[in-house]
């Protein structure tokens, strides 16, 4: 009940904070490699200085539910997030654009070291974690197990699907308190340096790899009020993925210290060199791919029907 | 010259009859509903993934009760597991207070120790104890059963002790007149008297037991429960099912407090303790 309070008190306030241009640009990400772009454009600047005077306010979250919910309540303007928590939006009718593609690929399946289970149908039985219940990677899990024949236990199968922050998947293998995690990258690269086992790389998790993990959304109200800074700031999200597979090795670095500054621990560069073979960084946005996601989301039984995803996507925005 | 009775005097107060006030109860929701109504869908105060209205509530519970789709009937899936668990933990944490409160109303120096921390515990909020639970038992049923009987024992434990301390001394020493002694005098003569206390201590066991189950459950989302459809509510951005599972603890809470409610003005009305309206 709260939270909804908080949610009405803060749309009330939002409703009149966009009526001129806007001071601010508040932007909302992960601090996972899949969220790359954001990660680089913030540790080089290129953001703040495609916006010039104004001010960017960058926020970290830990799940899109979290990320998602600051959006509904209009205390972001643009937003990297999984294509899951973006469907479920649109087809809720939060005012929302799909702007730009960050990363494609990245989520991998790593069982714990000493489970039984090598491949996907071991699963059977087992627990599982996924970052929160809806997300990206718990979607394409429920559609990885249907494909095998297994359910979630909410669904009436024997897999238990349970939500972990990726960031406490060591501690929950560690503690034995779930046997595989399906993760996005680094998580699966760091948790593989522990001697844990990829059983599922980011190619069979999905479409042969071409999925979309992040993608970059505008609130529409504000993209209409100031089209000239989602312009700019669209600009530097496609320098950011250009610097970012143009010069890997620099990229790494600056992603290394943004993840640093985020978490309070730097990665070994060699894992997030391996969790960065296994991630595609793009601007594109494939509205197939997308199409087939939203499909999934309701034969995962987070939403009813398939929402007319054209209406949502604006990729036009980032050829201007 | 008409002797007057004091009961002539006395003010009577007219209650409503049963139908009466269901009318009234009736007669509220409407209003309430139809407040709710004007607010999201005639004035739009606030945007549908905010705050929906009436009617796509009522599409989540229709399609979550009865929808005959793949996926629907989840909620119905949900409300089962809700309450075999509520069931279990309260029926193990009344079976555990009752014990703890025997043996708290027998022996005074545990009633002074024990006693006073379980009403330190109590001033706990149940969900505290759940990274508790979880590490403990791990992220399975267990460790919302054992919250749910932490939270559900210790009322029960209080009321059993407290009832059986404020069984009149009249009574206490007829029984012990009559010969019963020990353990027989604190179940043939003690218990049954305390019995109505010890009812509005399952009363408030319920509804603790209840509260800390969907806490846990929003916590330990691995299995269909009512908390983890709240969580899913959230997760997906579906407002209309957050409001629509809040709707289906209130109700199920409600109703379960209003049978033992009824059970308990019987039980009072047959000690004379309430006089039959």
């Amino acid at each position: 009940m709260t939270r909804i309070l908080t949610l009405l008190t803060a749309a009330l306030l939002a409703t009149s904070a966009h009526a001129q241009s806007a001071a601010t640009v508040r932007l909302g990400y992960f601090p996972n490699l899949t969220h790359a772009p954001a990660l680089v454009g913030l540790e080089r600047g290129t953001f703040q200085k495609a916006l010039g005077n104004v001010k960017l306010d960058a926020r970290s979250f830990v799940s899109g539910t979290t990320l998602m919910e600051a959006f509904a309540a209009g205390q972001l303007d643009l937003a990297y997030v999984g294509p899951g928590p973006a469907i479920n939006a649109a087809t809720r009718g939060m005012p929302l654009q799909m702007v730009a593609g960050a990363s494609e690929a990245g989520a991998v399946l790593v069982a714990r070291r000493d489970s039984p289970i090598k491949t996907y149908k071991d699963l059977a039985g087992k627990r599982v974690a996924v970052p929160s219940l809806g997300n990206t990677q718990d979607i394409s899990l429920r559609h990885l197990l249907g494909e095998q024949g297994l359910k979630a236990q909410t669904d009436g199968g024997n897999v238990n699907v349970t939500p972990i922050p990726p960031a406490d998947v060591p501690a929950a293998f560690a503690a034995n308190r779930v046997d595989a995690a399906l993760v996005p990258e680094p998580w699966g690269a760091a948790l593989e340096a522990q001697g844990h086992r990829l059983i599922g790389s980011e190619k069979t998790v999905w479409r042969g790899g071409q999925y979309p993990t992040t993608l970059l959304i505008v609130n529409t109200k504000f993209a209409q009020a100031n089209p000239t800074l989602v312009t700019a700031f669209l600009k530097a999200h496609a320098d950011a993925v250009a610097f970012i597979n143009k010069k890997p090795a620099a990229a790494q670095t600056a992603i290394n210290n943004q993840l640093a500054r985020l978490t309070g621990q730097k990665l070994d560069p060699r894992v997030l060199q391996r969790a960065f073979t296994r991630t595609r960084f793009t601007t594109g946005l494939d509205l197939n791919a997308l199409n087939e996601y939203a499909a999934l989301n309701v034969e995962a039984g987070y939403a009813r029907n398939v929402p007319d995803l054209k209406a949502f996507l604006s990729p036009s925005l980032l050829k201007k | 010259m008409t002797i007057t009775s004091p009961l002539d005097t006395a003010p009577t107060v007219r209650r409503p009859s049963r139908w009466g006030r269901l009318l009234w109860q009736l007669g509220g929701l409407t209003l309430l509903l139809a407040l709710w109504w004007l607010v999201t869908d005639v004035l739009k105060l606030y945007p549908p993934y905010v705050f929906p209205g009436p009617r796509e509530v009522w599409t989540e519970i229709s399609y979550g009760l009865w929808g005959s789709g793949p996926q629907d009937g989840k909620l119905l899936a949900a409300i089962g597991n809700s309450l075999r668990r509520v069931l279990l933990g309260y029926g193990l944490a009344v079976l555990l207070g009752g014990v703890i409160g025997l043996l708290m109303g027998a022996w005074r120096p545990l009633r002074d120790t024990l006693g006073a921390y379980l009403t330190g515990i109590q001033s706990v909020p149940s969900i505290a104890f759940v990274p508790f639970a979880i590490l403990f038992f791990g992220l399975n049923e267990r460790a919302v059963l054992f919250v749910v009987i932490l939270e559900g024992f210790i009322p029960v434990a209080l009321a059993v002790s407290g009832a059986l301390m404020n069984v009149p001394p009249a009574l206490r020493i007829a029984g012990r007149t009559l010969g019963a002694r020990g353990l027989g005098l604190t179940t043939g003569v003690l218990l049954p008297s305390a019995v109505p206390s010890i009812l509005t201590g399952l009363r408030t066991a319920w509804s603790f037991a209840w509260r800390a189950l969907v806490g846990g459950e929003l916590l330990v989302s691995a299995s269909a429960s009512l908390g983890a459809q709240l969580e899913v509510g959230r997760n997906t951005a579906n407002m209309a099912l957050v409001i629509a599972t809040i709707l289906i603890i209130g109700t199920i809470g409600g109703l379960f407090d209003a049978g033992l409610r009824a059970l308990e003005g019987r039980v009072r009305r047959d000690y004379g303790l309430e006089v039959q309206q």
